[in-house]
């Protein structure tokens, strides 16, 4: 009675238009992103639950009731306690199934329009109470600053600037399940706000009023203990009470699920909001007896202003008395403005959608916002014209009482739909019917009427009749509730569908969803059905969102991603629209096949969603999937290749080890039907899955231009009690065994020539000996000199006959390994003479020019007939690299311990990408048929036997191309080799 | 699991006990910000769960 109304009106009307432009600041980035969407921001959001009870009505029930006031923050902080078994389940089902509110989740787990409309029309009812306390407060407060004889005027206009904020900011998009940053950041200030002023009260009652925390209790143990005494104290059972419905409000209140579910907080934000939010209530609750004993201590009695208003009677200080008008505005219009949002969205969905389902009216969403805006509107002021006609007549806590015991209704119903799969429709309705009607009998008479309520106290309960009303009707009404939903659910049928959504609720649910057939085999016959349904607009625009979000190609054709795909839509459909319309537009649209194909359980979904949801299993459960995983694992890495295909012929299961030899990445053919994989794996598939026999050798396949050869293994698997059946397929490459036994054949027919070519020798050894002594033998017979030019010459000759053939004898007794018996002091200048015969022998490449530069000395300790196959093969290969013309030169020179030796030739080199396996068997540089691949190989495997080391530059030092084959032979190696070997040389 | 088994436990029996709280409203020499200083330790108490089920779960 300090203010003048226009003062009162400048404030509250200057604290609106700055959170408006606040909101503002935020939705055109003016705010940074880091701020506006900080945790913090998202927990003070949550404090919307403090409403206007918070700041008034618990004034008021601390008045009567004492520490009873706490019920109202230690029952929702008792729910966030348990956040993680009651909300974050709760906040799983929202965000994977799009439900924005408690009737879609009701309408989702019992499979039922009419569930949701149930459930919408009890809460519109429970929340016009609680709408009308939020307004009263506007109203009354105004009345007690300014004295003015019409508040419900001045309420209604702070109502419409409440619902144009709401419009301005939370209805912005179709979708209610959408972030919405703006309106969270406005809710967050607001919190603040009334949590500074609520503050600032409670020290101004505590210092100013009271000389500090010392003065306060002397004087509560003095002087004030009289007028405490007077103050009822809730007993035990009412307090348990008192707690449970504000328990229940935490999470069925609408504005409460809507900004803890609906807006997209984090897991670990609400986790955070578990310890944080029961904080900001605590400090909400802490100015309360402070402000109420301040009063009191001041010698205010409660009978001219009632102890709801008590904040303005501690000082008539126009500051003081603002900012409790602040805290009570903040408070109320942060609450008005979520339930106004959230009751619409119900009300769209679940009464207007379900009486007038949208068709395919051009600008569909156009027409949803609209709707939403003018069913904000309508809530709000709904909630003013509730509190006009009835809500004057009562005091806050009435209200709220009504409000609390309304909404706790359905509070059997969430729990059954969270930890009872059980529960059926008729249960839950059937409960939810009987439980409201005792609420409406037993407090809506009083609240509307001169009537008493109705309450009918069952046998053997008749001594409570004399309680209050509010706690009899949740006591009787809850009972009522809960026993309904028991028998009725135990009594009646459960269906298929509703079985299905009670496991994706449940907890503890096994996920076992099933995989049916489509009749729509591609994301464009998804976008021609919707259209039937939504427009052709509004159907391609909801498929490519869905696919978007899936990050699926327009073009998938599986049939795993397309009932990912129809999932999706659904989900997004029940964003805009509730549940049950999705439903109904998938369902009628979007059918399964019926056409008799068994539904096997969808394995790969099941195991991406327990992927998903681990860190929630516990216990045996977790200790499984471990076990799951560690099998999966196993297969995943198992060196061959290895797919799954289901009893209807869709892949399950695509390891590593195919994904790489195949090129095809697991993830994008899973779910695909084996005729939809990319050629030659669909009929390579095919053919094993059809083959009679469960194995097929060596198939001849072409990957990447090369040929390999792979081996199929197939086994069936029988379905068993879990029925998954199907068949399984390993896939060897057994293209380097298939080399190898061509290898193998082409090295025993070398060998057989070899023997053949010694035998051969043998032979000719024979007449060459005889030809030689003839020979020898004319030369004593005579002395014509062109005789005996002619005998030596032949003799010549037969030398080198005969060394051929001892170089082809001792060559093809080559091969074994090096031990002390073969070991003997060899020239390299020598063993390369021998080999540079030998390659002259082959009559090709005898335009290249040989130069050998080996010094005949040192020598080493080697077997010669394997370091010649060494210069042999090192020799060839220069020779075939070579060109008409080009020098190879051996070089051999000492180099400390070691002589190096040297094969240079002026080829075209060898790549970097064979140099690193040049060593390695099969590997080759020319073209295909020409060499084995073997020759370097052995080359190496002689080296190292005679414990040196051999390297390759191409190009070698000082060319430009070419290549340099590098020998290092150990020069020490005498006396280690006389060492080892007692018995042959000693 | 067992953090959740806690919380569980604590939420239930602070439920059956929580009536001892408003017993002080206007007993002598009882603090008139003890059911203040219970809650005070009662959500200082989550906050540790909360560390320790992050702790769990990682």
């Amino acid at each position: 009675m300090t203010l003048s109304l226009s003062a009162v009106m400048l404030l509250g009307i200057g604290y609106l238009g700055l959170l408006f432009l606040g909101a503002l600041a935020v939705e055109r980035g003016w705010v940074p992103a880091r701020i506006s969407r900080h945790p913090a921001v998202y927990i003070l959001a949550l404090g919307v639950y403090a409403s206007a009870w918070a700041t008034y009505g618990s004034l008021e029930l601390a008045g009567r009731a004492g520490f009873g006031y706490l019920a109202y923050y230690l029952g929702v902080a008792g729910a966030f306690l348990l956040a993680p078994v009651l909300l974050v389940p709760i906040q799983r089902l929202s965000r994977a199934y799009q439900l924005a509110s408690l009737a879609d989740l009701f309408a989702f787990r019992f499979r039922s329009r009419w569930v949701g409309s149930l459930v919408t029309l009890v809460s519109l009812l429970a929340v016009l109470p609680l709408l009308a306390l939020q307004v009263q407060t506007l109203g009354d407060t105004i009345f007690l600053m300014t004295g003015t004889g019409a508040p419900w005027l001045f309420a209604l206009v702070f109502c419409v600037l409440i619902a144009l904020f709401a419009i301005a900011f939370g209805a912005r998009h179709a979708r209610l399940h959408a972030r919405h940053d703006t309106l969270l950041a406005a809710i967050a200030v607001e919190s603040l706000v009334k949590l500074v002023a609520m503050l600032v009260l409670g020290t101004y009652a505590l210092f100013v009023v009271f000389d500090g925390p010392a003065d306060l209790q002397a004087w509560l143990d003095g002087p004030g203990r009289s007028v405490q005494a007077g103050i009822e104290q809730l007993d035990p059972t009412r307090w348990r009470t008192l707690l449970l419905l504000f328990f229940a409000a935490a999470f069925l209140m609408p504005h409460m699920f809507h900004v803890t579910f609906a807006e997209t907080l984090s897991r670990r934000t609400l986790l955070q909001a578990a310890w944080s939010l029961p904080l900001f209530l605590l400090l909400m609750a802490l100015p309360i007896p402070l402000i109420l004993w301040g009063t009191q201590r001041l010698g205010e009695d409660g009978a001219g202003i009632g102890e709801a208003y008590y904040a303005f009677a501690l000082s008539d200080a126009a500051w003081l008395q603002g900012t409790a008008f602040i805290a009570g505005l903040a408070a109320a219009s942060g609450t008005m403005i979520v339930i106004s949002l959230a009751l619409s969205g119900m009300i769209l969905n679940h009464l207007v959608l379900v009486a007038l389902p949208p068709g395919k009216q051009l600008g569909l969403y156009r027409w949803l916002r609209w709707l939403r805006r003018g069913l904000i509107a309508a809530v709000i002021l709904g909630g003013w014209l509730f509190y006009r006609l009835v809500g004057v007549k009562h005091d806050l806590t009435t209200l709220g009482l009504v409000a609390f015991v309304g909404m706790a209704q359905c509070l059997p119903g969430m729990l059954a739909l969270l930890y009872w799969p059980g529960a059926n429709r008729k249960g839950m309705v059937s409960g939810l019917i009987v439980g409201s009607l005792i609420w409406l009998l037993g407090l809506w008479p009083p609240l509307v009427t001169a009537l008493p309520g109705l309450i009918l106290l069952p046998p053997g309960l008749e001594e409570l009749a004399g309680q209050a009303p509010w706690y009899l009707v949740t006591l009787v009404s809850l009972t009522a509730n809960i026993l309904t939903l028991i028998l009725v659910s135990l009594a009646t049928h459960t269906s298929a569908g509703e079985r299905a959504a009670a496991e994706a609720c449940s907890v503890d649910a096994v996920i076992r969803p099933k995989r049916f057939p489509l009749i729509a085999t591609s994301g464009e016959e998804f976008k021609q059905q919707l259209a039937r349904a939504l427009g052709e607009d509004i159907a391609e625009h909801e498929v490519e969102r869905a696919l978007t979000d899936l990050g699926l190609s327009p073009q998938e054709s599986r049939p795993y991603a397309l009932r990912r795909l129809r999932d999706r839509i659904q989900a997004n459909l029940s964003g805009r629209m509730g549940p049950s319309v999705a439903q109904d537009i998938v369902d009628r649209f979007l059918p399964y096949r019926g056409d008799g194909i068994a539904a096997t359980e969808d394995i790969h979904f099941v195991e991406s969603r327990l992927e998903a949801y681990r860190t929630r299993l516990t216990g045996l459960a977790r200790e499984l999937d471990g076990l799951r995983r560690y099998h999966r694992h196993t297969l995943a890495r198992l060196p061959v290749g290895l797919c799954a295909f289901g009893e209807d012929g869709e892949l399950l299961m695509w390891n590593d080890a195919l994904a790489t030899l195949t090129g095809i990445d697991g993830d994008s053919v899973i779910g695909a039907r084996r005729d939809n994989l990319p050629a030659p794996w669909g009929e390579l598939l095919g053919r094993i899955l059809a083959d009679p026999h469960s194995r097929l050798y060596k198939q001849p396949v072409e990957l990447a231009g090369e040929l390999r050869h792979l081996t199929l293994h197939k086994a069936e698997l029988d379905a068993g009690e879990d029925g998954h059946g199907g068949k399984v397929v390993l896939i060897e490459d057994h293209s380097e065994m298939k080399w190898l036994e061509d290898e193998l054949v082409h090295a025993a027919r070398l060998a057989s020539i070899g023997q053949l070519a010694a035998g051969v020798a043998h032979e000719i050894g024979n007449p060459i000996t005889g030809i030689s002594s003839l020979a020898q033998n004319l030369r004593y017979d005579t002395d014509d000199p062109r005789v005996l030019e002619t005998a030596g010459q032949i003799q010549q000759l037969t030398e080198r006959v005969s060394r051929i053939v001892a170089s082809l004898v001792g060559f093809a007794h080559g091969g074994r390994h090096v031990s002390g018996h073969t070991l003997s002091a060899v020239s390299m200048a020598d063993i390369t003479d021998e080999a540079l015969h030998l390659i002259h022998l082959a009559r090709s490449g005898e335009d290249v020019v040989f130069e050998n530069r080996c010094l005949v000395e040192p020598r080493v300790l080697g077997d010669a007939q394997r370091l010649l196959q060494v210069m042999v093969n090192l020799l060839g290969n220069a020779r075939d690299a070579s060109a008409a013309g080009d020098r190879v030169i051996i070089e051999a020179e000492p180099a400390g311990e070691w002589l190096q030796v040297s094969v240079t030739d002026e080829g075209e080199g060898i790549d970097d990408s064979v140099r690193d396996r040049l060593f390695e068997p099969f590997t080759t540089t020319k073209p295909p048929g020409e060499g084995t691949g073997l020759g370097m190989a052995l080359v190496y495997s002689i080296i190292v036997e005679h414990g040196g080391k051999i390297d390759i530059n191409s190009p070698p030092p000082g060319q430009a191309t070419g290549t340099q084959i590098c020998l290092w032979l150990p020069l020490n190696r005498q006396e280690v080799a006389h060492a080892d070997e007692p018995d042959s040389d000693r | 699991m067992y953090v959740y088994r806690i919380m569980l436990l604590l939420v239930f029996g602070g439920y059956l006990l929580s009536p001892l709280l408003m017993s002080g409203w206007a007993s002598p020499g009882v603090a008139w910000y003890r059911p203040f200083v219970i809650w005070g330790v009662l959500i200082a108490l989550t906050l540790w769960l909360e560390q320790k089920r992050r702790l769990d779960e990682r």
